[in-house]
């Protein structure tokens, strides 16, 4: 870590800490009431185990008397683990944060999921409000972009591609990198997105340049940095973790939208500890959580949570993206026709 | 009373039963019949119909079958001539080669893979860029997103098994036959490839068979090389059976041939050996002198070193650069070097320690178990003291071959229920990779004891010695370097596994894996290197004084000092 992050780090840590902290109505009864639960297990596919762990411990230094166990996965492993205790009639997790969002339309349905309005649903960042479960049974807690990504030692800024249709021009031929939407939710929904902007055409046209296509979104990170890719359709926090590294990346917003993810936290109705679980999401909600996430370079869904230079708000650029039911849709369609047009 | 007569074979042998109904048969019969039932649990066929209706579905069985072979063929093309050189000859350097073959076995294979995409990678290689500067060409010869390029990751990761079984087969062998032959006037060649080779045959089908199954069931590597690639393998297209809504069914069914097709090998291989006979150590005792290459061994040398620069030194220096580097993206220069990553993965992630604890732990015992069990089963089978102990053998070899991520689910549907209520605990782990590295650890032992003419253990017994003490006494210290080796093959594979344990683990029981793999799947290679490097220095050094302590090469004795 060099001396200008553990500067900015130690800023940050005075101003939380002299600030006052809006506690919300009824924090003191659930903290006694999760006291007794002791601990909790979250199983979550939200960000990296380094952040994971970090929120957790967190959360702990804020709540003494709770401990916090949480299993961070990718989103798919999170939900199967999850089918597997229910099929077993276990309790394991309390709370569970997938990134794909049909995951929690689905544990609605099937009942595993039991309903809470967090009080510090006040201070999530507007955008996000619209994404929440009319119900209560799902939450937005963390938010991921998909935008431009290049290597800076190869590409100039201003050569550098300014909206998504540039990806297409021939310059990038056998140098653009993305993931594969069957591995990656935030693949799928870019693609969604992009057939939604520019119909499927779009890839036809990427093909044509012969994209390294990998696994997960973070791929596209391994291939800008070993310089076999140049452009990307990356992701930010990601892309911005390496760069704080002193990576040669660099991120562009796109003049049409980068794609904002949502990804939700839900309750589980057999939690062994539910108080722990609801204190636990206001505190996901809450700003010393998204204090630790924004200085791991996550998106902050606190609206008085600023990011760290380098990065902007998702309040304050242009974001798009499709609606659940497009995702949910759209997404084993858009598998098919990548299968078809990509041949992998 | 009759009973007593019997030999207490018997009895082990219903205990081995029992043992393998608990690891093997429990779980694959769990997956066997989820294969076959609907999501409400009726009996179906729909789920063969839907893992087998697709011909793409079709096409990636058939690449990894053909790859499978081609991985498995360039593994003895690797191996063979290694461990004849290691085992049999004067040629030097012998402590580094075995080092580098270690190391190589240590390092998990994706993080390798991720070496070879620095290595030779179509634009930016390192190698295609030093071709270029030296050539002054436009483009690098070599790709590694390419079939052949697949099969050469793959080799190089999995030759290690072929050299193990086959150097451990070797080293029983003593040099009478060999005399025998030179006498009658071949050469070092023709002895080597007449006499010595065939000798060691069963060890080295078995080796094959394994490095061709693992080949099979690999997903990390051919998620990095194949789908960038183009191409799809078994592994990559049983993903989509787990993306939402996750069919396991489906998934189950779609292993299941697997399942057959181990068992064709396993009956090729006993065809092709079983008219012969393969016995190398006699109760004459033997000695084993060191074959003179002359100016041979240095070529021998060369080839050595060739492989594991594949394996293991070309990797190693790109997993160096990026473990000491502040941002790999960078490359070498002097104001990027740092010990940041290896004193934050040692001291700053308390995490890490705990799952390095974890992971020799977990693997240390289930190497134990596995290799116990399968050298029973191994000796029952071999000296026919049962009927039927040719069915305990093929459900041996069987798990090796399921996918790690579809056996897991059998698992975990067998081990979470009472009586077998395992499920957060350290045993469901061990036990898994006892299971899933049975197959290497029975390959092993049924190879090595083969090797070992049943007249040994005759005398102990017509001397009044029982089966037991025929076990501890003569063929126990007789197995002793080939059973550190067979401990090797299993402990190192349990140490890097993760396609089971991802499912397994819970807060408290995190393997290395389990983190390397997120490190991997974050992009963040600086660290993902930084505990690779821990794990190959920590390891071979661990390894290496293990064979401290089991002591030097027996037959070597009256030649060495």
């Amino acid at each position: 870590m060099d001396i200008k992050r553990i500067a900015i780090t130690l800023g940050l840590s005075l101003l939380v800490s002299t600030a006052p902290v809006a506690a919300f109505e009824g924090e003191q009864q659930l903290y006694d009431a999760a006291k007794k639960e002791k601990e909790f297990t979250w199983y979550t596919a939200h960000y990296g185990s380094e952040t994971a762990a970090a929120v957790c411990s967190g959360f702990e230094k804020k709540y003494p008397g709770i401990k916090c166990n949480y299993i961070r996965t990718t989103a798919q492993v999170a939900y199967q683990r999850l089918a597997q205790d229910m099929k077993a009639n276990l309790a394991v997790a309390s709370v569970f944060s997938s990134t794909d969002v049909s995951h929690h339309g689905r544990m609605k349905q099937d009942g595993w999921v039991q309903p809470y309005r967090p009080k510090n649903l006040s201070e999530l960042i507007d955008t996000f409000k619209g994404f929440n479960d009319p119900d209560g049974l799902y939450v937005a807690t963390a938010a991921g972009l998909v935008l431009i990504t290049y290597n800076t030692t190869l590409v100039q800024p201003k050569d550098a591609p300014k909206k998504w249709t540039d990806l297409l021009d021939p310059k990038w031929k056998n140098h653009v990198s993305i993931g594969h939407p069957s591995f990656s939710g935030y693949v799928g929904t870019w693609v969604v997105q992009m057939r939604k902007l520019y119909g499927w055409d779009y890839f036809k046209k990427l093909e044509l340049n012969k994209p390294r296509i990998g696994r997960s979104i973070n791929d596209t990170v391994t291939m800008l940095n070993a310089k076999e890719s140049w452009v990307a359709a990356g992701p930010s926090a990601t892309t911005l973790q390496s760069r704080d590294k002193g990576n040669p990346l660099a991120l562009v917003y796109p003049e049409d939208g980068a794609i904002l993810m949502v990804s939700p936290t839900s309750i589980l109705k057999n939690a062994p500890a539910p108080n722990a679980a609801k204190l636990f999401e206001e505190y996901l909600l809450g700003r010393e959580c998204n204090e630790i996430m924004v200085k791991l370079r996550e998106d902050s869904v606190n609206k008085h949570v600023k990011p760290l230079p380098g990065a902007r708000s998702v309040a304050e650029i242009k974001t798009i993206r499709p609606s659940y039911d497009e995702v949910e849709k759209g997404i084993p369609e858009v598998k098919e026709l990548f299968r078809e047009t990509f041949g992998i | 009373m009759r009973w007593r007569h019997l030999d207490r074979s018997l009895v082990v042998w219903i205990l081995l039963a029992g043992a393998l109904l608990l690891l093997v048969v429990n779980p694959l019969a769990r997956l066997v019949w989820s294969s076959f039932q609907s999501e409400a649990g009726a009996f179906t066929l729909a789920n063969y119909a839907a893992a087998y209706g697709r011909w793409r579905y079709v096409e990636a069985l058939l690449n990894s079958l053909v790859i499978g072979l081609a991985v498995g063929a360039l593994c003895l093309v690797f191996g063979v001539p290694m461990a004849w050189a290691v085992s049999r000859t004067d040629m030097p350097g012998k402590g580094l080669v075995w080092a580098a073959i270690l190391g190589t076995f240590i390092v998990p294979n994706y993080l390798g893979a991720v070496a070879w995409i620095l290595l030779a990678g179509p634009n930016a290689g390192w190698l295609n860029r030093l071709y270029k500067g030296l050539t002054g060409a436009d483009a690098g010869p070599f790709n590694i997103y390419t079939k052949t390029g697949l099969v050469l990751v793959m080799a190089s990761y999995s030759f290690p098994y072929v050299f193990v079984f086959t150097r451990s087969a070797l080293d029983l062998i003593s040099s009478e036959m060999e005399d025998a032959a030179t006498t009658l006037g071949a050469g070092i060649l023709r002895t080597t490839l007449r006499i010595t080779l065939p000798l060691t045959l069963p060890a080295i089908m078995a080796a094959f068979i394994v490095s061709f199954l693992e080949a099979i069931a690999l997903f990390g590597v051919p998620a990095l090389i194949a789908l960038p690639g183009r191409f799809q393998m078994m592994t990559t297209t049983l993903w989509e059976f787990f993306e939402f809504p996750p069919r396991v069914q489906v998934a189950a069914a779609y292993a299941m041939p697997l399942l057959g097709i181990t068992a064709l090998l396993f009956w090729l291989q006993q065809r092709i050996i079983a008219r012969k006979g393969y016995v190398a150590l006699t109760g004459k005792g033997g000695e084993r002198r060191l074959l003179r290459l002359g100016g041979w061994r240095w070529a021998m040398l060369g080839y050595c070193l060739f492989v594991t620069s594949l394996s293991f030194f070309l990797p190693m220096l790109v997993v160096l650069q990026a473990a000491f580097a502040k941002a790999w993206g960078r490359g070498f220069s002097l104001d990027n070097l740092t010990l940041g990553n290896l004193k934050f993965v040692l001291v700053s992630q308390p995490i890490t320690r705990a799952a390095t604890v974890h992971t020799f732990v977990y693997g240390g015992v289930a190497a134990a178990l596995a290799l116990g069990l399968a050298l029973a089963i191994a000796y029952i089978v071999q000296r026919r003291l049962v009927p039927f102990g040719r069915a305990l053998s093929y459900v041996a070899m069987a798990p090796f071959v399921i996918p790690g991520i579809v056996l897991a689910i059998g698992f975990y549907a067998a081990y979470t229920a009472p009586p077998l209520a395992f499920y957060g605990t350290a045993w469901i782990l061990i036990l898994a990779f006892t299971t899933r590295f049975l197959p290497i650890a029975y390959a092993n032992s049924e190879a090595a004891l083969r090797a070992i003419n049943p007249e040994l253990e005759d005398a102990v017994r017509i001397l009044g010695g029982g089966r037991l003490m025929a076990m501890r006494r003569v063929v126990g210290p007789l197995l002793k370097r080939g059973l550190a080796g067979a401990f090797i093959v299993v402990f190192i594979p349990a140490t890097r596994e993760l396609s089971s344990a991802i499912f397994l683990y819970t807060t408290g029981t995190q393997v290395l894996s389990v983190l390397l793999f997120d490190k991997s799947d974050e992009g963040n290679f600086e660290y993902l290197s930084a505990i690779g490097l821990i794990l190959v220095v920590g390891t071979v050094a661990l390894v290496l004084a293990g064979f401290r302590l089991v002591g030097r090469d027996f037959m070597l004795r009256r030649t060495t000092a």
